[in-house]
C-alpha cells in the first residue's frame, strides 16, 4: 500500500504522544505506584551514587537494628545481609500484617575496587548509608606530560 | 511534521506539576488488645519533623515525606524522595488526646489508647 511520508510521520507523532502519556501515568495516578518494603524479594532497595573518589550506597532497611545487619566487602564485591525480626507485641490480637519479616541479602559487584578498611557505614532512620572509598589503584590519576 | 512537534511541545508546557513527589502507601501492621490499638508503619528515611499524624472525625491520616540528600551521579536509583500517605478509619472509642507516636529506625509506631468507656468491663453478678 502506498503511504505518503507525511502520513507515516503523523503516525509516529501519535505514537510518541501515546508513549509520553504512558510515561506520565505513574505521576498522574500516583497511587498505582505500590511501594512496600518487602522481604519476600529478599533484597532491600538500594541506590548507588558515584561521588568522586567514593561510592555511596543507600539501602532501605526499616526496623532493622545495627546488630541485625552484616556488610561484607572483598575487592569490588559487596554483600549486605541481615534479618528483620517481627516486632509483634505480646498479647495483642493481629488485624493486619503487611510488613515482611525474615532474612534478606543483597550483593553487588561495584564498578571498581574499594578500600575495605576505609568503608564507613551509618544507619539512620531506617536507611543504611555506605561510603566506600575507591582503592588507590582504581582512583583516577593525573599524568603530567614531561 | 512541524505541526506534530508543536503539539508535543505544547503538551510538555501545559503539564501542571503540582506534585513532584511520588505518593506511596506504607506497609503497616495493626494490633489490638483491650487497652489500645497499635499501628506500625514502615517509613524508611523519613525524619521526625516530616511526619504528620492527624486524627479528624474518625479518620487517621499519616503522611511522611522522605528527602534524601542525594550525592553525586546515580549509577542506579531504586528509591527516591517520596511521600508516604495512608489513611485509616478509627473507631470513635479512641482517646484522641492520649495518642502517642514514636519513630525508630524508620518505623513509625502509633499507640491509640481506647477511652475508659470503651474498655471491656467485667460485670459482677450479685446474688439476690
Amino acid at each position: 500500500m502506498f503511504m505518503r511520508i507525511n502520513d507515516l510521520d503523523r503516525l509516529f507523532g501519535t505514537m510518541s504522544l501515546l508513549q509520553k502519556k504512558l510515561d506520565n501515568l505513574n505521576s498522574d495516578y500516583g497511587q498505582s505506584y505500590g511501594y512496600k518494603w518487602e522481604v519476600e524479594g529478599n533484597s532491600p532497595r538500594t541506590n548507588l551514587y558515584k561521588n568522586g573518589d567514593n561510592f555511596e550506597i543507600y539501602a532501605e532497611v526499616p526496623g532493622i537494628g545495627k546488630d541485625d545487619l552484616n556488610i561484607k566487602i572483598q575487592g569490588n564485591y559487596l554483600e549486605i545481609t541481615g534479618t528483620r525480626n517481627s516486632d509483634a507485641p505480646e498479647g495483642y490480637k493481629t488485624h493486619k500484617i503487611e510488613r515482611g519479616i525474615g532474612a534478606f541479602s543483597r550483593s553487588f559487584t561495584l564498578p571498581a575496587d574499594v578500600d575495605s578498611s576505609k568503608v564507613e557505614a551509618t544507619l539512620k532512620d531506617g536507611i543504611l548509608y555506605l561510603t566506600l572509598p575507591k582503592s588507590e589503584a582504581a582512583k583516577p590519576k593525573k599524568i603530567t606530560v614531561s | 511534521m512541524d505541526k506534530n512537534q508543536e503539539i508535543t511541545k505544547r503538551e510538555d508546557k501545559n503539564i501542571e506539576k503540582t506534585r513532584e513527589l511520588y505518593e506511596a502507601i506504607p506497609a503497616v501492621d495493626i494490633y489490638e488488645n483491650e487497652d489500645e490499638i497499635l499501628l506500625h508503619a514502615d517509613m524508611p528515611g523519613v525524619v521526625k519533623d516530616d511526619i504528620s499524624v492527624n486524627i479528624d472525625n474518625g479518620t487517621l491520616s499519616l503522611s511522611g515525606v522522605r528527602k534524601l540528600a542525594s550525592k553525586g551521579l546515580a549509577n542506579w536509583e531504586e528509591f527516591s524522595d517520596l511521600e508516604y500517605i495512608r489513611s485509616f478509619s478509627v473507631p470513635q472509642t479512641i482517646d484522641v488526646e492520649k495518642v502517642d507516636a514514636e519513630l525508630k529506625d524508620g518505623v513509625l509506631r502509633l499507640h491509640l489508647p481506647k477511652s475508659e468507656a470503651a474498655k471491656p468491663r467485667q460485670i459482677e453478678i450479685k446474688t439476690a
